[in-house]
C-alpha cells in the first residue's frame, strides 16, 4: 500500500512539494493529527544511557517510544503504529512501545525531534525514501547520517502504468513518447519527490532524456490515478498497492515495475530489469534512531526487530498491507542509504533538480 | 429487484444485536472526539482502528461507519455552539449554527444539524447503491481543468458571502487565498513565503485559521463588549415545527445532490461540499440576506452536503479501489487489514461484503440520528456555563484542538495570531466567511490552473474548449451577473446610511430574527 | 467619527497581515467598548496598502523555477495577488466611513451601561431571557475601564499559556490559565472554579493520553 508512505498535508495548503501528500485535502485537514510528545522535557535522561549489562548487552529501562514524523493515519504512522502493536502483542517487549506523531515539513520537524536527543536508545523512527530526498530538496537541516539505520524492514514498488486501450505496449514505448514531449505523466507527489525520481530514473536507465518529460505532480497518487482514467494524462508512476483495484479490473495496464524480480499481486507485470532497463526503485521502510548509540543497543534493536518479521502477525500483517519483507540489519541498511543516496543524486542532477 | 434482495442480505449481516451495539459505541466515541476541534473522521477512525482489529470484519466495519458520522455530526456540534468549528467539513455550519445559537436556537441548530445529516447521509448512501458503477465515470471525467473551473465557480461566492461591504469582503477573500499559497509548492517544490520556518513548509492548517477567526475572535469579541449581547440563552428545546421541516427540507434535499456529486470526485470533498452547499442555497433563498445571521436554511445545506459528501466520496474507493479523500484513505487501510479488498471487481466478486459496507454506512446514519437527537439537550446546556468561565474553556478547546492536530507551540502561536487578526477584522466589518473560502479554494483553484496548463502545455484555452469546463465557467460568470448589476446600481447611493439597516456590530454578529 | 478619538490611541494594529499585533499601550481614557480597535478606512486601506507592498516585495523576490520550464511561475499568482490587494486597499481609502454601517446609535446605550457597572441586557434579542445573566450575579467580564487593555491582557495571557504549554506539561498549564482567567474575569464561586480548573485538565490528558493514545504533554507531572 503506498498510501502508507503519505505525510497529511492541511487543505490549501500547497506546500510539500517534495513529499507524497494524502489523496483528498479535507481530510488531511481534519486528521492531521495527535501527535504525542512524551516526556520531551525531562525525565528520559536516566534510562538514556545506562542499562548495557555486564556481559555487554542491553535492554531498555522503560518504554521504546516509536516516532512517526507524520500525522496519524498516514505511511509511516501506520508502520509505527503496526509495529508497536505486534511489538507488544507478540511478547517482544517489557513495556508497551508509545507511537509518538510529530508531523510537519514531509518529517523533517520529527527529524529535528530525534536529532535533538541523540544517544537516546528508546527514541526509534520509522523511514522510508524521503529521508533521502526531503534533505536533498533542502527542506531539511537533517540527513540520514545524522541518525543511526536500525534495520530495514519492508519495501513496496513503483508502477508505470497507462490506459487499457493506449498503444503503449513496453516501457521503451513509453520512454520514447515521453521524451518526445508528448505524453504528461501524472505523480502522487511534488517535483524531485518519490514518484518522480522513479520516472526519472527509469527514462534515464532506457536511455531517455528525462528532463523532457512532462511530469505533473497530484496530491496523491489516487488523484493521479484518476487523472490517468479520465484521460487527462496520459501516463501514471504510483505505488503497487495504490493501483491494485485498477490492475485487477483491467481499467489501467502496467508497463513496467520497479522492483528486481516480479511482484507475487501484480505477476503479469514485467519488471523494467527484464525488458533490459537497469532501474529499481524501493519504497523501502525502516527504523532509525538517534546518533550515538552504543553497539550492543543498536544489536539489541536489530534483533528485536528482525525477531518481529519472523512472527506468523507480522507476516500476515505486512501481506495485508501489501509490503514485501526487506530485512537489512544496521550496517546493512546504512550502506543501502549511503548507495540509494548516490543514486537519487545523480538522476536529480540529471533532471536538473540539485 | 436483485439490488434490494442484496441489500437486504446486506442488513441481515449488520442487524444484530451485537452489532447494533458496536455501531452505538462508534457513533458516540465518533461524536466525542469529533466535537473536540482539530479531531475530526479521519484522526477518529485512525484511532479506533486498534480496537477494530480484533472484532469481526463486519463488526469492524459497522463501528467505523458509526465513528466516520459522529465524528462528523460532533464537529458541527462545537461548531453552533461555541463557534469553533471541530472538523473541517462543518465550518460552513457555523455561519448560520452560531448566529443560531446565540437567539437561543441552540437546541433548533443541533436538531436540524442531526435532522440534515440524516438526509445527506440516506441520499448519499441512496445514490451509492443506485448509480455507484455509472459514477465512477463521472468521478474520471473530472481533471485539473475541470476542478480549476469548479473552484473558480466556488470562488465566485465570494461576492455573495462578502457582506455589505465588497471591498472588504475582497480583501478578505484575496488575504485567504494568501494564506493558502504559504508554505512549499506542490508543483515546484519552490518555498514561498516560509521565511524559513520548517512549521510553514506544509503551509498553514486550515482549521489552525478557522478556530482562530472564529471562535477565538468570537471570544475576544465577548469579551470586548464586556459581557453584553451573545450567547446568554438556555433555550435547549429541539421541536422543529411543521413549517420549519418545509422550509428546511428543499435546501436539504438540494444539498444532499449536490454534496454527493461533490463527495465523488476525488479533488474536491466535504470542505468544498459545504461551502458550495451553503453559498448555492444562499443566493437561491428568497431570504438569503439572512444567511449568516442565524438562518436555519444556511444550516440545513452545508450539513447535509458534507453528509452526502462524505458518503459520496466511497464511490471512488468502492468503484475505482481509489480513495477519493484522506478519510478514505484511512479506511481503505482499516478494510485492507480487515480483508476486505474494495475496486471495481468488489462488487462482482463480494457482493456481500460490499452491500454489508453499503447497509453498515446507513445504519450508522440512523443511529446517529436516534441516538444524537435526545442528546441534544445536554450539549446545548453548554451555553449555560457563565461567561467568566467559558471565555477561558473555549480557549482551551481551541489550544487543545491546535495542539492535537500539530503538536506545535508554534502553531499555538499561529492561532493566537489568527484570533487577533479575526478579531480586528469583525471589529472593522471584514467578513471572515470569504477569508476561509478563499483559503480553502484558493490553493486548490492554482494548483489545478497550473497542472492543467502544465498539461496543455501552456495553452490557455483549455479552460473554454473542454466543455465540462466551460459550462462551469459560464455558470461562475452568470452567478456573479446580479450581485453586479446590484453593486453596480447600489454605488451612486452606496453612501446614504439609510441604505443599510446597522445592527450592532457586523453582519455575523447580532442577528435580527429572519423573517417567516 | 468614532474612530478619530479611538484610532490614533491605539496602537496600530497589523490589519489582516498575519503577524503579532502590539498590545494596545497607552491612555487610560476609557473607551468605549464598541469602539476600542475599529478604525477608519483610510487608517485600514494605509495598513493593508503597506500589508500588500510588503508581500508584493517578497512575491518579486521569489526565484523563477527553471528547473523544468512551467507555464505558471509559483511567484506568478502571488503578484497579482500583491496587485489586487493594493488596489483594493486604495479602494477601501476612499470609501466613506458610514458605507460601513456602522452601529453608532447601539455602542453608545452600551456603553452608557457598562460604565454604571449594571448588566442588564441591552440588546433587543435577549430581553426574552434576562434573567440568566443576573442571576447568578456575574458582573461585566474583566477588571480594566480600558477595553483595550482588556483585550491586550487577555492576548498576553493566551500567549502565556501557548509559551508554557510544553514547559509546565498540559495538566499544570491548562488548569493554572483556566483558574486564573475565570477568576480575573469575575467568576466568583471559587471552589467551583478550583473544581474545574483541576478536573477539567486531569479529565482531556486522561481521555486523550490514555484513552485514544494520543500523548499531551507531561511536563513537569511525572506522568
Amino acid at each position: 500500500m503506498s498510501l502508507l508512505t503519505k505525510t497529511h498535508v492541511g487543505p490549501g495548503t500547497p506546500g510539500s512539494g517534495t513529499f507524497r501528500r494524502a489523496p483528498g485535502f479535507r481530510a488531511a485537514a481534519v486528521a492531521a493529527a495527535l501527535p504525542l510528545l512524551l516526556a520531551a522535557c525531562g525525565g528520559t535522561d536516566d534510562g538514556a544511557t545506562g542499562g548495557t549489562a555486564e556481559d555487554g548487552t542491553w535492554a531498555p529501562t522503560q518504554a521504546i517510544e516509536i516516532t512517526a514524523p507524520a500525522a496519524t493515519g498516514g505511511g509511516w504512522d501506520t508502520l509505527a503504529r503496526t509495529s508497536a502493536r505486534l511489538l507488544e502483542e507478540e511478547g517482544l517487549v517489557d513495556h508497551s512501545p508509545q507511537v509518538v506523531n510529530k508531523p510537519g515539513a514531509g518529517g523533517a520537524i520529527g527529524w529535528g525531534y530525534i536529532a535533538n536527543n541523540p544517544g537516546d536508545p528508546h527514541k526509534l523512527f520509522v523511514t522510508s525514501p524521503p529521508i533521502l530526498l526531503v534533505p536533498m530538496a533542502g527542506d531539511s537541516d537533517y540527513d540520514h547520517d545524522n541518525f543511526t539505520p536500525i534495520a530495514r524492514l519492508a519495501t513496496d514498488y513503483m508502477v508505470y502504468l497507462v490506459a487499457a486501450d493506449s498503444d503503449i505496449e513496453t516501457f521503451a514505448d513509453l520512454a520514447e513518447q515521453v521524451e518526445s514531449g508528448a505524453l504528461s505523466v501524472g505523480g502522487g507527489s511534488g517535483p524531485g519527490s518519490m514518484d518522480h525520481v522513479a520516472l526519472a530514473g527509469a527514462l534515464r536507465a532506457a536511455g531517455a532524456d528525462a528532463t523532457q518529460a512532462n511530469y505533473i505532480p497530484f496530491d496523491g497518487g489516487g488523484e493521479a490515478l484518476t487523472s490517468l482514467l479520465g484521460g487527462h494524462v496520459d501516463a501514471a508512476v504510483v505505488g503497487v498497492g495504490e493501483a491494485l483495484g485498477m490492475l485487477e479490473s483491467g481499467d489501467l495496464r502496467a508497463v513496467g515495475v520497479s522492483s528486481a524480480e516480479r511482484v507475487d499481486v501484480v505477476a503479469e507485470v514485467p519488471t523494467l530489469v527484464e525488458q533490459d532497463i537497469d532501474f529499481t526503485f524501493d519504497i523501502w521502510r525502516g527504523v532509525m534512531g538517534p546518533t550515538d548509540l552504543t553497539e550492543p543497543q543498536i544489536a539489541y534493536h536489530e534483533t528485536l526487530f528482525a525477531d518481529l518479521m519472523e512472527t506468523e502477525a507480522w507476516k500476515e500483517e505486512s501481506a495485508r498491507l501489501g509490503w514485501t519483507d526487506a530485512y537489512q540489519d544496521s550496517e546493512e541498511f546504512g550502506a543501502f542509504l549511503d548507495d540509494t543516496r548516490g543514486e537519487f543524486a545523480e538522476i536529480l542532477t540529471e533532471v536538473g533538480l540539485q | 429487484m436483485g439490488m434490494l434482495d442484496q441489500l437486504m442480505y446486506g442488513f441481515s449481516i449488520a442487524l444484530t444485536p451485537e452489532n447494533l451495539l458496536y455501531v452505538f459505541i462508534g457513533v458516540l466515541a465518533g461524536t466525542v472526539i469529533g466535537i473536540l476541534p482539530g479531531l475530526g473522521p479521519m484522526s477518529a477512525i485512525a484511532l479506533m482502528i486498534p480496537i477494530a482489529y480484533g472484532m469481526d470484519p463486519t463488526s469492524a466495519i459497522i463501528m467505523l461507519a458509526g465513528v466516520y458520522y459522529g465524528a462528523i455530526f460532533g464537529g458541527s456540534t462545537s461548531s453552533i455552539l461555541l463557534n469553533a468549528p471541530g472538523v473541517a467539513g462543518t465550518v460552513a455550519t457555523s455561519f448560520d449554527g452560531y448566529p443560531m445559537a446565540l437567539k437561543g436556537q441552540a437546541g433548533k441548530a443541533l436538531a436540524i444539524a442531526a435532522i440534515s445529516s440524516f438526509v445527506g447521509g440516506t441520499i448519499g448512501v441512496v445514490g451509492l447503491m443506485a448509480i455507484a458503477p455509472s459514477l465512477a465515470s463521472f468521478a474520471v471525467s473530472f481533471g485539473p481543468t475541470e476542478y480549476f473551473a469548479l473552484m473558480v465557480l466556488g470562488l465566485t461566492a465570494v461576492v455573495s458571502l462578502g457582506g455589505r461591504n465588497l471591498t472588504k469582503g475582497l480583501i478578505s477573500a484575496v488575504v485567504g487565498v494568501i494564506i493558502a499559497l504559504v508554505g512549499i509548492d506542490s508543483q515546484t517544490a519552490i518555498t514561498r513565503f516560509t521565511f524559513d520556518r520548517p512549521e510553514l513548509y506544509e503551509g498553514v492548517e486550515f482549521l489552525i485559521v478557522a478556530l482562530g477567526v472564529f471562535a477565538l475572535a468570537e471570544v475576544l469579541v465577548m469579551l470586548s463588549r464586556r459581557g453584553k449581547g451573545g450567547v446568554r440563552k438556555s433555550v435547549t428545546s429541539l421541536r422543529l415545527s411543521r413549517g420549519e421541516l418545509a422550509r428546511i427540507t428543499p435546501p436539504a434535499l438540494r444539498s444532499s445532490v449536490l454534496g454527493f456529486f461533490t463527495g465523488v470526485l476525488p479533488g474536491a470533498g466535504a470542505t468544498v461540499a459545504s461551502f458550495l452547499a451553503y453559498s448555492a442555497e444562499k443566493r437561491i433563498a428568497r431570504d438569503g440576506k439572512t444567511f449568516g445571521q442565524g438562518n436555519m436554511k444556511g444550516v440545513a445545506a452545508p450539513e447535509a452536503a458534507n453528509n452526502a459528501a462524505a458518503v459520496g466520496s466511497f464511490v471512488p474507493l468502492m468503484t475505482l479501489g481509489v480513495p477519493g479523500s484522506g478519510t478514505t484513505a484511512i479506511l481503505l487501510g482499516a478494510l485492507m487489514v480487515l480483508g476486505v479488498q474494495p475496486g471495481p471487481t468488489m462488487l462482482t466478486d463480494d457482493p456481500g461484503m460490499f452491500w454489508g459496507v453499503v447497509a453498515s454506512m446507513y445504519l450508522g446514519t440512523v443511529v446517529l440520528l436516534v441516538l444524537n437527537l435526545p442528546l441534544i439537550p445536554v450539549f446545548a446546556k453548554v451555553l449555560n456555563t457563565p461567561r467568566t468561565m467559558l471565555l477561558p474553556l473555549v480557549v482551551v478547546f481551541c489550544v487543545v484542538g491546535v495542539y492535537g492536530l500539530s503538536f506545535s507551540v508554534f502553531d499555538l502561536g499561529l492561532l493566537a495570531a489568527f484570533g487577533v487578526i479575526g478579531f480586528l477584522m469583525r471589529r472593522n466589518d471584514f467578513p471572515a466567511a470569504p477569508l476561509i473560502l478563499g483559503l480553502i479554494l484558493g490553493g486548490l483553484m492554482e494548483t489545478n490552473m497550473r497542472r492543467a496548463l502544465q498539461i496543455s502545455g501552456g495553452e490557455w484555452s483549455v479552460f473554454v474548449t473542454e466543455p465540462i469546463s466551460a459550462g462551469l465557467l459560464a455558470l461562475a460568470a452568470l452567478s456573479l451577473l446580479p450581485s453586479l448589476v446590484r453593486a453596480l446600481r447600489r454605488r451612486p447611493s452606496a453612501g446614504t446610511p439609510a441604505e443599510v439597516p446597522a445592527p450592532a456590530d457586523g453582519p455575523e454578529e447580532q442577528a435580527p430574527t429572519p423573517r417567516g | 467619527m468614532s474612530e478619530k478619538s479611538t484610532a490614533r490611541g491605539s496602537a496600530p494594529a497589523t490589519g489582516a497581515a498575519p503577524g503579532r499585533p502590539r498590545k494596545p499601550r497607552g491612555s487610560r481614557v476609557p473607551v468605549l467598548p464598541e469602539r476600542a480597535f475599529r478604525f477608519s478606512p483610510r487608517t485600514l486601506g494605509v495598513v493593508i496598502a503597506l500589508f500588500a507592498i510588503g508581500y508584493l516585495v517578497l512575491a518579486f523576490q521569489m526565484p523563477d523555477y527553471t528547473a523544468v520550464q512551467v507555464p505558471v511561475q509559483p511567484a506568478t499568482l502571488p503578484r497579482w495577488l500583491g496587485a489586487v490587494l493594493l488596489v483594493l486597499a486604495v479602494l477601501l481609502f476612499f470609501q466613506r466611513p458610514q458605507a460601513d454601517g456602522e452601529p453608532e446609535a447601539a455602542p453608545v446605550a452600551e456603553a452608557a451601561e457598562s460604565a454604571s457597572g449594571k448588566s442588564t441586557d441591552a440588546d433587543a434579542d435577549t430581553d426574552a431571557d434576562p434573567s440568566a445573566d443576573t442571576a447568578k450575579g456575574e458582573a461585566r467580564l474583566g477588571r480594566f475601564e480600558d477595553t483595550r487593555l482588556e483585550i491586550g491582557l487577555f492576548v498576553a495571557a493566551l500567549a502565556a499559556y501557548a509559551a508554557l504549554f510544553e514547559f509546565l506539561g498540559f495538566i499544570l498549564a491548562t488548569a493554572l490559565y483556566l483558574g486564573s482567567m475565570t477568576w480575573y474575569l469575575g467568576y466568583r464561586r471559587h471552589l467551583v472554579n478550583a473544581v474545574v480548573a483541576i478536573a477539567l485538565p486531569f479529565a482531556l490528558y486522561a481521555g486523550m493520553t490514555w484513552g485514544l493514545d494520543v500523548a499531551l504533554p507531561t511536563g513537569l507531572l511525572p506522568f
